[in-house]
């Protein structure tokens, strides 16, 4: 399309006066006034940028993007109405061919490239499509009055957690959209309560509030399709009187390269990664599936990790199994876990000096996940820290001696645990006096590895009371897409 | 409304993108009902005989009165209403800050589950539907004639008279009707 300051027939030439190919090919351009006919010359950002001549001011770069200029200089011919030919950068040969015109730049080298255009500038591009191009996006505009605050508005229209949302516009989105190679209109997914579709695009919105960069988006994306994993039980997890929550780890190459946090304060504040990924899957579910506390999300009490709980695992030792690989992925596959999981449960122990001593205190905690006498009830994340793993270690224990050695520390007699033993009514089901009972089911107890390498200290995520429809609700690994 | 920033939804919007207000008590019996006087002039006459026809329904209230209809309403005041009252009624705007300030107050006491309505005049109609759609909030308003200000106070009276039921639908979705104590005369003058 052509702008309404191109001219039908004739030369338009995109400039800027801090290119150096620009400045040295202004005797060209003030030949070409004289010789060409009709010319525009459109400066980027100063009309003062050739010398002599009346420059057009599209520092706007309303012009230069309705053009679709890439780099400067570049020259356009028109013919009735249309552009004909293009040329970009100093190449004499071209220039002359374009213009028809003889004998241009006597005295200039032969070529030299051009700069990038300001309208292609980072961040740029996205502002200059949502203010004069289409942004092709479907969902509805709110506009916000001259003399209102955008980040009010978040909160006046109940789309925030409790805190201050960055303000969904356009640019910010199409930003967002950068992060993906998906179309924005591609459904991921019914989310529930309310089970409605959510479009790439609605993560993308969401993403955006939560805080996120572009480069988390694929991330994003596969904690959705994660949770909406029927085995998942979103749907149950959002809207239980119990504290569970979606607890993501994130597995791969992509934990580093986007910057997420596995080391020192992992599950805590301070990582922009860690902490945005987990805040936009919660602002979808609550604004894309009408998730809000005190409607159909009916938590008795919560907890912080409600807001967001987002880590990675320390993949450093190659030794250890990741997570991810764990659970049926190759290794090197950027993948997300979603664990239906409470806040930590803090363990320390800075007296144990070997693996058994270490497994038989580890196992004394997890003993304690929901209640101490409810067993196959609930699954349980131990996030073990570099320490405590690096006694694991030097014995010799990977990943699944460690399981099975917990395991093994954990069994107790059933008797001790039925519903009235101990003069304590919770417990497990009086049939099972004579048994010997495992807290955990086999695959219900994941280890991750994360945290500082000081202190003794490794953490407990118990798991929601979902979890004890064993066939039903299941933590979901899932790759990345990216 | 001139638009400052244009964002775009981020629900599934399957719902009005204005946020539903709190819904009408189901009963005023034992409630409080806050009569808050935005501070314009003569919306305290128009008030007086609300409070006359509230409380011959057996309708507690307790009154306010903003500083002025100039800002919102001052914290402490937002904070006595949610610590004392179940419900909100706010008059007289007709003008355009007191009918923003106003909407505002409204929003706000919404948001600490308080059901509300605003009175203003048909002038400004108009202006509460920008207001409120700037905010995002379905907000509840009555519309009394315009203009208000060269009106006698019996013709004050006489609106409140006229809307006071309308008033009390706003907020209890089943309210007291009128008394014919109330209705054969004012039992109340000032001076």
């Amino acid at each position: 399309m052509i702008g309404s300051d191109t001219p039908a027939d004739g030369l338009a030439v995109f400039v800027k006066k801090d290119c150096p190919t620009c400045r040295l090919i202004q005797p060209v351009i003030r030949d070409l006034s004289q010789r060409a006919g009709s010319m525009i010359v459109f400066a980027q950002d100063d009309v003062s940028a050739v010398e002599g001549i009346a420059v057009i001011d599209d520092t706007s770069l309303e012009q230069s993007f309705r053009q679709g200029i890439e780099a400067v200089p570049t020259m356009i011919r028109f013919a009735n109405g249309r552009e004909v030919e293009r040329t970009f950068g100093w190449n004499r040969d071209e220039w002359q061919r374009v213009t028809g015109l003889a004998d241009l730049g006597r005295g200039l080298p032969q070529m030299q490239p051009g700069c990038g255009s300001r309208s292609r500038e980072p961040g740029v591009f996205e502002h200059l499509v949502a203010r004069y191009g289409d942004p092709g996006l479907a969902s509805r505009k709110i506009n916000i009055g001259e003399w209102d605050d955008p980040i009010e508005a978040g909160f006046e229209r109940g789309w925030s957690d409790g805190l201050p949302l960055v303000p969904p516009t356009d640019e910010r989105i199409l930003r967002m959209l950068g992060g993906t190679i998906r179309n924005p209109d591609e459904i991921v997914g019914r989310v529930p309560p309310n089970l409605a579709p959510c479009t790439v695009e609605k993560v993308a919105i969401n993403a955006v509030m939560a805080g996120c960069k572009p480069e988390y988006l694929p991330v994003v994306l596969g904690a959705l399709e994660a949770a909406l994993e029927p085995i998942a039980t979103m749907h149950g997890l959002l809207c239980t009187t119990c504290s569970g929550s979606p607890i993501l780890v994130v597995n791969g190459p992509i934990a580093r390269a986007i910057g997420m946090n596995s080391g020192i304060n992992a599950l805590g504040q301070g990582n922009r990664a860690n902490a945005t990924i987990g805040r936009a899957l919660q602002l979808i579910i609550r604004n894309v599936g009408g998730g809000r506390p005190g409607e159909l999300s009916r938590s008795t009490l919560g907890g912080p990790h409600k807001y967001t709980f987002c880590f990675a695992e320390d993949e450093s030792d190659a030794e250890w199994t990741p997570l991810s690989v764990a659970r049926g992925l190759t290794r090197g596959t950027n993948a997300v876990t979603l664990f239906q999981g409470d806040g930590i449960q803090a363990f320390i122990d800075q007296r144990s000096r070997s693996a058994p001593e270490l497994a038989r205190s580890l196992a004394m905690s997890l003993l304690a996940v929901g209640h101490p006498k409810l067993c196959e009830f609930t699954n349980a994340m131990l996030v073990l820290s570099p320490e405590h793993y690096g006694i694991f270690r030097d014995a010799g224990w990977d990943r699944v001696r460690i399981e099975a050695e917990l395991h093994k520390a954990m069994l107790r007699p059933g008797k001790d645990l039925i519903q009235g033993a101990q003069g304590v009514g919770e417990g497990i089901s009086p049939g099972r006096a004579e048994e010997l009972v495992n807290k955990f089911w086999p695959e219900g107890l994941l280890i991750v590895r994360a945290g500082g390498k000081a202190g003794l200290f490794s953490a407990i995520c118990g798991g929601w009371t979902g979890g004890r429809f064993r066939d039903q609700s299941q933590p979901v690994t899932r790759e990345i897409r990216l | 409304m001139s638009v400052h920033a244009q964002l775009r939804d981020p629900t599934a919007e399957v719902a009005s993108e204005l946020r539903p207000r709190q819904s009408p008590l189901p009963t005023l019996e034992g409630k409080s009902v806050a009569l808050l006087d935005i501070g314009k002039m003569r919306g305290d006459e128009f008030i007086d005989r609300l409070e006359i026809l509230l409380n011959a329904r057996g309708i507690a209230t307790r009154r306010y009165k903003k500083p002025t209809n100039t800002r919102v309403a001052p914290t402490e005041i937002i904070h006595d209403i949610i610590l004392n009252c179940h419900a909100v009624v706010m008059a007289l705007s007709d003008c355009g800050s007191c009918t923003s300030c106003s909407t505002h107050d409204l929003f706000t006491l919404d948001g600490r589950a308080i059901p509300g309505v605003n009175v203003i005049t048909e002038e400004f109609a108009d202006a509460f539907e920008v207001q409120r759609r700037a905010i995002g909030f379905d907000g509840a308003a009555v519309v009394v004639p315009h203009p208000i200000q060269n009106r006698t106070r019996t013709e004050l009276e006489g609106f409140a008279d006229q809307f006071c039921q309308q008033i009390l639908t706003r907020i209890c979705s089943h309210p007291p009707s009128t008394t014919g104590a109330v209705a054969a005369g004012l039992p109340w003058r000032r001076n």
